[in-house]
């Protein structure tokens, strides 16, 4: 067990040194999420639609898991649960082997970062101050120099950098989106749940999205996220978490979750698939539908 | 737009002089003319009426820009939360039952009003004052926000009731009381005592509380307690609001529309934010009170005419500035 983190991403330092010390923020080795035998129902609600019946896995640094399933099959209900804004109504959700209702609050900021699906921002604030949020709440020892150096890095990091000064209710939907993601990676948390970071975003914005996670897991980090793409999810991710919307959920390395038929049942709708070597392309066989 | 960097030299710099600038115009004007008043004058009418003036305006300013940040609510205004009528209904009470010339019995009737009104709205949105975290459950600001507008509605209702009641003594006192009225304020330093402790209260954690105007849920994830700090922060704004209602009547404009005046000159953040609208809303209220009691000398305009007459363009002219 060493002082520094593995766990921790070892890019998120600021530009030109800045005399940021990564801190260690994990008590273990490698940071690892178990979900035992978890279930979800819409709204948390013991009453509410199932969402997961019985889902256990484990997520390991190193790893980018897509989350796929059609609109309502509780993608973002399970990530607000693995950010432990929710409980789940059966089965426990472990973070380094402790269940996370047992995290305080502040620990587990520094071990996860939650970027939401939507914001609403009711004030006016610029972007840099967003992303510095995250920093003040973790780093309350590092100068307002410091944090706004930081800041500003990540902005640039998603080439939203030329509007670290601007407004965030003046931006447009994927420069928005670009600010929310540079923020959930200034956090500084191993672990990113992220909810459709890709909405919003042009090609070359998901191109870059791409390479930063990435980056981020090959330093060590794990990477949770939504969407809805499939050929996006194919070249991001090594695994995927395929939910069906009536509880069932399949989960593995992604040549084994994104097959045609997996993919055909869960989505409604024939998917066909292309391979050429390792890569696969993804349709939807539209005449043979509905 | 790029938002302009806090300008906080200047806003000391401003508040520095506007202050002392305020309370002295507030003192040397009066119904008479202009000078410096006999010392009777100054220590028993102006000194007390100035600084009731101003302490008033601070509290609603603070508790509006408290409601605002917690509520994520830009529409936020200490008045939402019930706790105005409901010291409305007290004070109103006790002006038509209370046995004539009892002292401060108005002002005690609102405090009453206002400590029952706010009990009523915390034990009716207790919960829903921590919620809102998953975005599935229904947005718990929302219901609070509604909780105390009904609280509201059924006080309002009291008052109306009240009103038809009155006899025509009653009814000018009545009237001039919910019109907002600074004349014979006689206490001053509750008012002050409230501003002090609902800064003290929600001061030190100004920061977390901009977080959760960004959103309740993420500033949760950052370890932010979320509940403790909207419910300390309500309780906050509902004593400024409840102090300032006992000292003065209902007076509206100022808690609405000061921290956003404060917000356009670039001090968005909580920590600047609450302090510097509750110096704007005091400056404000002064100058506003000046000018009522000096306008149509010797008599004397509610504030709220004034607060209002010269706040609202001063407003839209700084919102249509900004949007130019």
């Amino acid at each position: 067990m060493t002082s520094q983190t593995p766990g921790r991403p070892k890019f998120d330092a600021a530009p030109s040194g800045g005399g940021v010390s990564p801190k260690a923020n994990t008590g273990g080795s490698s940071l690892s999420l178990r979900l035992e035998h978890v279930a979800l129902h819409a709204g948390g609600k013991p009453d509410g639609r199932v969402l997961i019946g019985d889902l256990s896995l484990s997520m390991n640094p190193g790893e980018r898991w897509v989350l796929l399933g059609p609109n309502g099959a509780g993608k973002s209900t399970l990530l607000v649960a693995l950010a432990g804004l929710l409980q789940p109504n059966a089965g426990s959700i472990l973070l380094q082997g402790k269940p996370l209702a047992d995290w305080p609050g502040e620990a587990l900021a520094r071990q996860r970062a939650w970027c939401p699906q939507f914001w609403l921002d009711p004030f006016p604030v610029s972007a840099w101050e967003t992303v510095a949020c995250a920093l003040f709440a973790l780093q309350p020892e590092q100068s307002a120099n410091e944090v706004e150096t930081r800041a500003r890095h990540w902005l640039a990091e998603f080439d939203v950098g030329h509007l670290a000064d601007s407004d965030v209710r003046m931006l447009s939907g994927g420069e928005r989106q670009r600010i929310a993601l540079a923020t959930a990676c200034a956090q500084g948390a191993p672990l990113l749940l992220l909810d459709e970071p890709s909405s919003h975003l042009d090609w070359s914005h998901q191109a870059l999205l791409q390479a930063r996670l990435k980056t981020w897991a090959a330093n060590g980090g794990t990477v949770l996220a939504a969407v809805h793409d499939l050929n996006l999810a194919w070249t991001l991710a090594t695994h995927a978490l395929l939910l069906d919307g009536k509880g069932g959920a399949v989960h593995g390395v992604r040549e084994a979750v994104l097959t045609a038929e997996q993919l055909s049942a869960a989505y409604g709708v024939p998917v066909s698939l292309r391979e050429e070597n390792d890569a696969r392309w993804f349709r939807v066989d539209l005449e043979n539908s509905v | 737009m790029t938002l302009k960097p806090p300008p906080l030299t200047l806003a000391l710099l401003l508040a520095a002089l506007g202050v002392p600038a305020a309370l002295l115009l507030g003192l040397l004007s009066g119904s008479s003319g202009w000078g410096w008043p006999s010392e009777e004058i100054l220590w028993l009418i102006r000194l007390p009426r100035v600084l009731a003036a101003f302490g008033t305006g601070a509290a609603l300013a603070l508790a509006g820009a408290l409601i605002q940040l917690v509520t994520r609510n830009p529409l936020g205004d200490p008045h939402v939360l019930g706790v105005t009528s409901g010291a409305s209904v007290g004070a109103l009470l006790m002006l038509m039952l209370a046995p004539t010339g009892m002292l401060l019995a108005p002002e005690i009737g609102a405090v009453i009003g206002a400590l029952g009104a706010m009990s009523l709205v915390f034990a009716l949105a207790w919960r829903s004052m921590g919620r809102g975290l998953a975005p599935s459950a229904s947005p718990g600001t929302v219901i609070v926000l509604l909780v105390g507008v009904m609280i509201g509605a059924a006080c309002s209702a009291g008052v109306s009731f009240m009103l038809a009641m009155a006899n025509d003594l009653q009814l000018r006192n009545i009237v001039f009381w919910l019109l907002g009225d600074l004349n014979g304020a006689a206490l001053w330093w509750p008012v002050w005592a409230a501003v002090g402790f609902a800064l003290m209260l929600a001061w030190p954690r100004a920061q977390e509380l901009d977080w959760i105007a960004r959103g309740d849920a993420w500033a949760w994830t950052l370890g932010v307690p979320v509940a403790k700090r909207r419910r300390i922060a309500l309780f906050a704004a509902c004593l400024a609001t409840g102090a300032a209602v006992a000292t003065a009547g209902s007076i509206g404009f100022v808690g609405l529309v000061a921290p956003h005046i404060v917000r356009l000159t670039g001090l968005r953040h909580a920590r600047m934010l609450l302090p510097f609208s509750a110096l704007f809303g005091g400056v404000f209220l002064v100058l506003a009170d000046t000018v009522a009691r000096t306008v149509i000398a010797p008599a004397q305009l509610p504030v709220g005419v004034i607060s209002a007459s010269v706040g609202v363009p001063l407003f839209l002219m700084l919102l249509l500035r900004r949007r130019a």
